[in-house]
């Protein structure tokens, strides 16, 4: 049974992704310089199919306006999800825009095109789910399995070690929608997982035993490792200019500026004199980075300015960022708090969300997360967390 | 991205029915646009330029009641009539429409036209149509013709050919879109579903190496054997209407949220920070003594805005209207003549370009239509390269005619330091997306929709961007709109100012031009009118106004291209909350091809 359309869930935020979430949803999130979402877009259409349906929800702008009305000549449709109501209710909304059977995958994470591939192929018209070996099943939905059989799917299982885990790649034929309309919310929610929950009380749910690249990120700090793994598997659609130093045409580099591999260089961004880029760096599109401005192991977004001189390692930021001359992010691990968790001694310079301007001379410290629009002033000693679109002067 | 369609079952309606079914694959951009109706021959028509060009070229009905159509949107080569779809072979009994990229088609050309055979076109296509006049002349009925010549082909295609005497559509697909549409009288196929979605919602995908032939009395899907495939029929239950829209209510609202992007296209390759300069290698040495831009409409605007550019880096340089200028053209001397037109097909812009050319002036065609007339009889064509545009009102080939401009402007100077310009130009899609994203456009066009009148003023760079915003509210909301510059106010149109007619103020920067800007806002005030200020908040516009409309801080010449994206957003939600035809205003066309 031939699936031609997909369903892509793209209308979530990504709240602890904040503050770099401020004015897109988490699969507008950078890796390795391209949105998340377009990684999965390119899984989808190279894996052949012909239609996409994006449901799209938080900052849905963002997304329409990226990849308009198709992706590498695949028509998309757009679904609206008004309140962002769980997976399932995503799906819904995507209800009137297909014609079952349908692939169904999340928009925010990448994954190679194989689960894909697999899950495609074994499905024939039962409900079928990717499942995967993962190292941390606490953070995602545990699998059980018999054979080709699903048995159970336990949400953020209590649990140590290796185990399968829901891959969130799924097909379905046309029971879903019904199946959808049964399953009982949760906390006012309906989840996608407790959909297959409903299916498979009334009939087998297949699981397809896959493996291949799929990772996620939860935490800012997680696109920095997405990113490295993207890298180190080459998944960058840009020339290689040398084993591992991707620069996308249009980009301009000085003859006196080093990069060192992995890193990359998107369409239009200018590297100037003396400046060193990499290892481990992305430099988004359209994005300047200073004479003598040294970026190393750091994720910079499109449209920023890098200004003469910064320094930046272990370093997350957005789009129209502006970091001023010789300020530093000197990088480093730190104990970051996110809602009411602290996460120890993880490795991240600073975050610092779409259109902060940073001052000249400024020096941040580990673990800063810098607000959407926020306005830091000249010589200013930075750390902890600063509120979207807060001034902070000496 | 091409479309093709075909029809079979329609009987005199054929062509309307394909004409019509055009129009449904608008979205995926037109620069020319061609049908053949297939009977005891092959009768073509095809045209370069809007749909409406084809539609003009149509009459009502034609011999035949099999059909096939396209439609294309280039970005390379040029779209003229000739290169226009459908083509045909040598005898003209053949006819084919293409989607998709023939990546051998040079070899094959070679060995067709080795053996005297004559092509019309620069198109990849045209091989099709000559390699089954071969076969045909080999002895092969149509089909079995048609089968052979796909065999010889390598690359991307959807392909539907017709043949004079025969009543069927043959057709292929490999990596190119194309689907079957199955009503209970007729049989359609395209490109995508909306081209058919009105007739029937039960549908046939086809995939790589089938073909189908759709005949009167039904249709059949075979493999490259010939031997037939039992495919699926499906029910399309999802609504067509706004494929195309990119999950927007409307094209113009898509397309003020596409400039980020188009902006990019338009600056892509052209700009060099590194050294300040800007390469425009398409015109090659460029030294105008001075320059003319002609226009019409919001093209005219843009002209203002890029004679001011001009004549800021010490070229003189003037802007006049196409229609004035070719009824009685000033002295033209040495001056290069810009014409400036989204389509490249504007009449009147076409008239002044013609009155220059006669009398002796070099020409340069500022355009977002690859091979549009105006690109072919300009000595010179640079490209703004901001995509089909749909909405009649222009958003951002607006927005990408002033970054030309920009770029025009700064590669005809002197050479000079422009780091600061391209700075700016290179900050542009940033900005307009900061625009996009915080705009509180649709709470002002709440507050003010429903006023008597709606004024626009704004001084320099700012002045046609107050033109702008007036033509704007005028072409879609259909209230009464002006724009002045803010000088201007005092010497008449302040008699028109009252309680019920806002003032938007155009005020960025601190210069003076702002300063004398809130000197006219204070005067407005003074006669009770609300004031909505468009500001980058450097001046002190924003405490005298009752409504701010923010734009990011930047250089004067990229602030007008941001300013008026905030102007453009207002206008649509003015129109909206009317219930106005947003895409497809009353009274006008969107290019406008007659004088």
């Amino acid at each position: 049974m031939q699936i031609d359309t997909a369903v892509v869930l793209a209308a979530g935020e990504g709240t602890r992704l904040r503050p770099l979430t401020s004015n897109r949803p988490k699969p507008m999130l950078p890796a390795a310089g391209r949105p998340i979402l377009e990684h999965v877009l390119d899984t989808l259409v190279d894996v052949g199919i012909e239609r996409l349906v994006l449901v799209v929800g938080y900052s849905r702008q963002r997304v329409q306006g990226h990849f308009g009305h198709s992706y590498r000549d695949v028509p998309i449709t757009y679904a609206r999800q008004g309140k962002q109501l769980g997976s399932g209710h995503a799906l819904k909304q995507a209800e009137i825009s297909v014609d079952p059977p349908l692939l169904v995958v999340n928009g925010d994470r990448v994954l190679e095109e194989r689960i894909v591939a697999d899950t495609l192929e074994a499905f024939d018209g039962t409900p079928t789910l990717a499942v995967i070996e993962h190292a941390n099943p606490s953070e995602y939905g545990a699998a059980t399995i018999e054979g080709d059989r699903l048995v159970e799917l336990v949400e953020k299982p209590d649990t140590d070690g290796v185990g399968l885990i829901n891959a969130g790649v799924y097909a379905f034929d046309e029971s879903v929608f019904d199946a959808a309309d049964r399953t009982e919310l949760r906390d006012g929610e309906l989840q996608l997982p407790d959909i297959v929950a409903t299916l498979m009380t009334e009939r087998s749910v297949r699981a397809v035993r896959t493996d291949g690249l799929w990772v996620d990120a939860t935490y800012p700090w997680d696109l920095l490792y997405l990113t490295r793994v993207l890298l180190s598997h080459g998944r960058v659609p840009y020339p290689e200019q040398y084993p591992g130093v991707w620069v996308a045409d249009g980009a301009q580099i000085h003859e006196s500026a080093a990069l060192q591999a992995p890193a990359v260089v998107g369409p239009d961004a200018v590297v100037a004199a003396g400046a060193v880029v990499g290892s481990d760096t992305v430099v988004g599109r359209n994005t300047t980075v200073g004479a003598n401005a040294t970026v190393v192991s750091s994720l910079i977004d499109d449209d920023s300015r890098i200004g003469a001189g910064a320094t930046l390692v272990d370093c997350v930021a957005g789009t129209d960022v502006s970091i001023g001359t010789g300020t530093v992010v000197s990088g480093g691990t730190a104990d970051i708090a996110v809602d009411d968790r602290v996460f120890q001694d993880q490795r991240l310079g600073a975050a610092i969300a779409d259109r902060a301007s940073i001052g000249g001379g400024s020096a941040i410290a580990p673990g800063a997360l810098v607000g959407a629009g926020a306005t830091v002033g000249h010589g200013v000693r930075l750390e902890g967390r600063i509120p979207d679109g807060a001034e902070v002067v000496r | 991205m091409c479309g093709i369609i075909g029809c079979v079952g329609r009987g005199d309606e054929t062509l309307q029915t394909l004409v019509e079914s055009l129009g449904k694959l608008e979205y995926r951009g037109y620069d020319s646009a061609g049908v053949a109706m297939a009977g005891d021959r092959i009768e073509l028509r095809k045209r370069a330029g809007e749909l409406d060009a084809l539609r003009a070229a149509v009459p009502e009905t034609l011999p035949g009641t099999v059909g096939i159509g396209h439609t294309r949107w280039s970005t390379h080569g040029p779209p003229t009539d000739e290169n226009a779809h459908p083509h045909v072979d040598c005898t003209g009994n053949v006819a084919v429409v293409h989607n998709g990229i023939i990546e051998n088609y040079q070899p094959l050309r070679d060995e067709l036209e080795a053996a005297g055979h004559t092509f019309e076109s620069e198109t990849d296509t045209e091989v099709v149509p000559h390699l089954v006049e071969d076969g045909i002349a080999d002895g092969l009925d149509p089909e079995a013709a048609f089968r052979s010549a796909v065999a010889r082909l390598e690359g991307s295609y959807a392909l539907a050919m017709v043949v004079a005497g025969s009543e069927a559509i043959l057709a292929a697909r490999n990596d190119s879109p194309l689907v079957l549409g199955l009503a209970d009288d007729a049989t359609y196929l395209a490109s995508d579903v909306p081209a058919f979605r009105e007739h029937t919602d039960r549908v046939v995908y086809l995939e790589d190496g089938q073909f189908a032939r759709v005949d009167r009395d039904g249709w059949v899907v075979t493999d490259a054997d010939g031997d037939r495939i039992d495919v699926e029929i499906r029910t399309v239950e999802w609504d067509a209407e706004d494929t195309g829209k990119s999950g927007y209510d409307h094209f113009m609202l898509k397309e003020i949220h596409e400039q980020p992007r188009a902006l990019r296209q338009c600056l892509q390759g052209r700009v060099d920070e590194l050294a300040g300069r800007v390469s425009l290698s398409e015109l090659g040495e460029l030294d105008p003594a001075r320059v003319h831009l002609v226009a019409a409409g919001t093209s005219y605007h843009a002209a203002i805005y890029g004679a001011q550019l001009l004549q800021q880096s010490g070229i003189p340089a003037q802007a006049f209207y196409a229609h004035e200028y070719a009824l009685s053209p000033p002295p033209i001397e040495d001056a290069l003549v810009v014409g400036v037109s989204q389509s490249g097909e504007t009449a009147d812009t076409l008239g002044a370009i013609r009155e220059a050319s006669r009398r002796g002036a070099e020409t340069l065609a500022l355009t977002n239509t690859v091979g549009s007339t105006m690109a072919r009889e300009c000595n010179r064509a640079l490209f703004i390269r901001s995509g089909p545009e749909i909405g009649v009102a222009a958003t951002k080939t607006f927005a990408g005619q002033q970054t030309a401009l920009n770029l025009l402007t700064i590669a005809a100077s002197p050479p000079s330091d422009a780091r600061d310009a391209i700075a700016a130009l290179r900050d542009l899609p940033a900005n307009v997306q900061t625009v996009l994203d915080e705009s509180n456009a649709e709470a002002v066009a709440e507050a003010y929709g429903g006023s008597d009148a709606y004024f626009f003023i704004g001084r320099g760079l700012n002045y046609p961007v107050a033109l702008e915003g007036a033509l704007k509210t005028k072409e879609i909301t259909y209230e009464h709109a002006e724009g002045f510059a803010a000088g201007e106010l005092k010497h008449g149109p302040l008699a028109l100012v009252t309680g019920d007619t806002p003032v938007f103020a155009l005020v960025t920067g601190d210069g003076e031009a702002a300063t004398k800007t809130i000197g006219s806002i204070k005067e407005v005030e003074a006669r009770g009118a609300p004031v909505v200020a468009i500001t980058d908040g450097q001046s002190e516009a924003g405490r005298y106004a009752d409504h701010v409309l923010r734009v990011p801080e930047t250089h004067p010449r990229a602030a007008a291209i941001v300013a008026n994206v905030q102007l453009q957003l207002v206008a649509y939600h003015v129109a909206n909350r009317l219930g106005r035809s947003i895409d497809k205003p009353r009274n006008l066309a969107k290019s406008v091809t007659v004088e």
